[in-house]
């Protein structure tokens, strides 16, 4: 049976390549494998992330964020969705700086399905950052 | 019909990042993407009975 190998010999250069790689990846969802010229990936992967994340944002699902009147158990609350939806990188910075998606629309019937978009849009640009990393760092093809 | 079309737009997306971060070859990868979203579609779709016939009203 074949045996896996994962090279950890990379030089400086490489090592500050993938994790700017990364940091790409995850800033702007897809970014991170189009400047590896995986076109195809590129294009799958932002076009779901930007897709579902507009997608919630339409269908009156909203973000989170942490405010100063959340304490305690209540800022928990806020933190673990925020760090999911803060996933999507730029799209998430962009909301919060023109104070967008923040507010709830609980009226509308596909409300948690918009939440669920948001969260799970941040969720899978981590999972695309950590590909675009593999393949930078040699790990992967 | 509004809330299944949600699901599988849900699964759809979904399953196209499973597959596209998945090791394999491109083939294995897109049999692997539909597997996740057919296991998507199915589960609910169980759930979604079973949770019917509960007396949760």
């Amino acid at each position: 049976m074949k045996e896996k190998t994962i090279s950890n010999d990379w030089t400086g250069p490489d090592k500050a390549r993938a994790w700017l790689v990364g940091l790409a990846a995850l800033g702007v969802p897809g970014l991170g494998h189009l400047v590896q010229k995986k076109w195809a990936r590129a294009l799958l992967l932002g076009g779901a992330v930007w897709g579902m994340f507009f997608t919630g944002l339409w269908l009156g699902g909203h973000l989170f964020r942490l405010t100063p009147n959340d304490q305690g158990l209540a800022a928990l609350l806020q933190l673990l969705p925020m760090i999911a939806n803060a996933g999507a990188g730029i799209l998430y910075i962009f909301c919060w700086i023109t104070n967008t998606g923040f507010a709830d629309h609980a009226q509308m019937v596909t409300y948690e399905y918009g939440n669920t978009f948001l969260l799970v849009a941040g969720l899978l640009n981590y999972l695309a950052m950590l590909d675009a990393f593999d393949i930078a760092a040699g790990r992967k093809k | 019909m509004r809330h299944l079309f949600w699901m599988a737009v849900f699964a759809g997306l979904t399953a196209v990042v499973f597959g596209v971060v998945a090791k394999g070859s491109d083939r294995q990868r897109l049999f692997y993407g539909l597997k996740v979203f057919g296991e998507f579609i199915f589960i609910a779709l169980i759930l979604g009975w079973i949770l019917y016939f509960l007396p949760l009203g």
